[in-house]
């Protein structure tokens, strides 16, 4: 459990001191909730999310990228592979959730008639998605710039794609979409039961892929024998 | 170079030449005296710290080294190739506990590639390597996080161990002073040299108290002070038991080594 939190806090803190590139993060969000301000509501919190989940995914992918070199040595120095990226995880769930506080407080504040609760679901959803889903492309791609155009393109993807189109389900970010759609149209709860099923459907299945993405890369290898010294 | 430097330079040799440690200290103390006493530039009135305690081990001695232990790592028939080039061919290397092992040979043989197939990093496409007891290892370049404090690192690597973090701080700026860097005040890891970065790397390393030691080519960035400082410490590892591998290309360190592993270079070009 020690391990867990330690590499927990040190994300957290490494993170914490990126501000220039936490800001530029942050400022997404801020930007797509602003231009769609005046126009339509609905659209304004959807794009909000959208940036929470890119700012949250963003982080994970730079946290992952700059630790390829160091957790090898972890490893050699008695961590095993699920204290690493489980711990990376919790950091990165605790930064995306510091990171939407304010705006949540923002939707409160500056949109009327929405189901919060909703809002704040949705949020929740971004942030456990965009976790695993940062850290899964950190761990497959070696740099952060090709990993950054791979987020860029998906969440493109996401924010293009018809919203009536079945294969919209395939992306990472439908849930926090759908719970978006019942929070702000006061639609049925279907749309909160999908939302949410979808949301932890996906965040499963990251996890379980980051497992193993990880279980490869730092495995014992088989021509290395640990004997005991006697 | 003053008086307290003279006197640091010359401990550090008469503990290389294996000069017993109460007799190191009591020479050291006596050298000290006189000067204090006396006054003078130490190099006037002894003259280079390597001389007078070249003259120290004629007179007094040298403590006897201790006698290599059992294995600890064995690496056999080791051969990697990356896509059409051998880097690697049939490599093989013994370490004993209370030995320090060279792995020397041109740019490009695969000093860095054994080491890391050593590591359990990378897998050979062919034989074996069998390890006693902890294995630690410090790369050549990268291995610390840009923005974590070096007293952060210590409990990072300390949790490892399930080891506190007040104890694992204390340990890492303990070992960092022994390569005489005072690592409590150290800015983030980004921001410090490239030889005190390394410097943590190699605290990093050694904060496991390992029984094998893998080094590739730890004192990048060194000055010759810390340079010195290095081959200190791990000549005092080697005398606590460890085996110690070292990747290098400097030939003049070889006189403090035990072993030598000279990779003849790699078959159409290769990589370090």
């Amino acid at each position: 459990m020690n391990r867990l939190v330690t590499v927990a806090e040190m994300t957290l803190r490494e993170l914490t001191r990126r501000r220039g590139v936490l800001l530029l993060l942050l400022l997404m969000p801020l930007t797509f909730w602003l231009i769609r301000r005046d126009s339509y509501v609905g659209q304004s919190v959807r794009a909000l999310l959208l940036g929470i989940s890119w700012a949250v995914s963003t982080a994970a992918l730079f946290a992952t990228s700059a630790a390829r070199e160091l957790e090898p040595r972890l490893r050699l120095a008695g961590y095993r592979p699920h204290h690493l990226y489980i711990g990376r995880m919790l950091g990165l769930w605790g930064l995306g959730l510091v990171i939407s506080v304010p705006f949540f407080l923002l939707t409160v504040i500056d949109a009327n008639n929405l189901r919060y609760g909703g809002i704040a679901v949705a949020m929740l959803c971004c942030v456990a998605v965009a976790a695993p889903f940062g850290m899964l492309i950190g761990a497959l791609l070696p740099r952060e710039l090709e990993g950054t155009l791979l987020l860029l393109t998906v969440v493109a993807m996401q924010m293009l794609l018809d919203p009536a189109d079945a294969a919209t389900k395939l992306t990472p970010f439908w849930s926090s979409r759908e719970i978006g759609t019942w929070a702000v149209d006061h639609t049925d709860d279907g749309y909160l039961t999908r939302g949410l099923l979808h949301g932890l459907v996906v965040t499963v299945l990251l996890i379980v892929t980051v497992a193993g993405v990880f279980a490869v890369r730092l495995r014992q290898r088989r021509h290395l024998h640990h004997v005991p010294i006697a | 170079m003053n008086a307290d430097d003279w006197l640091r330079a010359f401990a550090a040799e008469l503990h290389q030449r294996r000069v017993g440690g109460d007799v190191a200290r009591h020479v050291v103390a006596e050298a000290a005296t006189h000067l204090r006493e006396g006054g003078g530039d130490p190099w006037l009135v002894f003259g280079a710290p390597q001389a007078y305690a070249a003259a120290i081990v004629e007179s007094i001695g040298t403590a006897p080294g201790p006698r290599p232990g059992p294995v600890r790592l064995h690496a056999r028939g080791i051969t990697k190739r990356y896509g059409r080039q051998v880097v690697l061919r049939d490599a093989s290397l013994t370490v004993r506990a209370g030995q320090i092992a060279a792995v020397v040979g041109a740019n490009g043989c695969g000093k860095s590639t054994f080491l890391r197939i050593c590591a359990g990093l990378v897998s050979p496409d062919a034989g074996e390597v069998t390890v006693a007891g902890r294995l630690s290892y410090c790369p050549q370049q990268g291995g610390t996080a840009d923005f974590l404090l070096p007293d952060e690192h210590f409990v990072l690597v300390g949790a490892g161990q399930g080891v506190p973090r007040v104890p694992a701080r204390r340990a890492g700026r303990a070992a960092a002073r022994q390569l005489g860097w005072d690592a409590g005040n150290a800015a983030l890891a980004r921001h410090l040299s490239g030889g005190t970065r390394q410097k943590l790397n190699l605290t990093m390393s050694t904060l496991t108290q390992p029984d094998v030691l893998l080094l590739d080519e730890p004192y990048q960035g060194f000055d010759q002070g810390s340079y010195v400082n290095l081959w200190d410490q791990l000549t005092r590892l080697r005398d606590e038991g460890r085996a110690i591998v070292v990747v290098t290309h400097l030939l003049n360190q070889l006189d403090r080594v035990d072993v030598v592993l000279d990779l003849p270079p790699a078959h159409q070009g290769g990589r370090s």
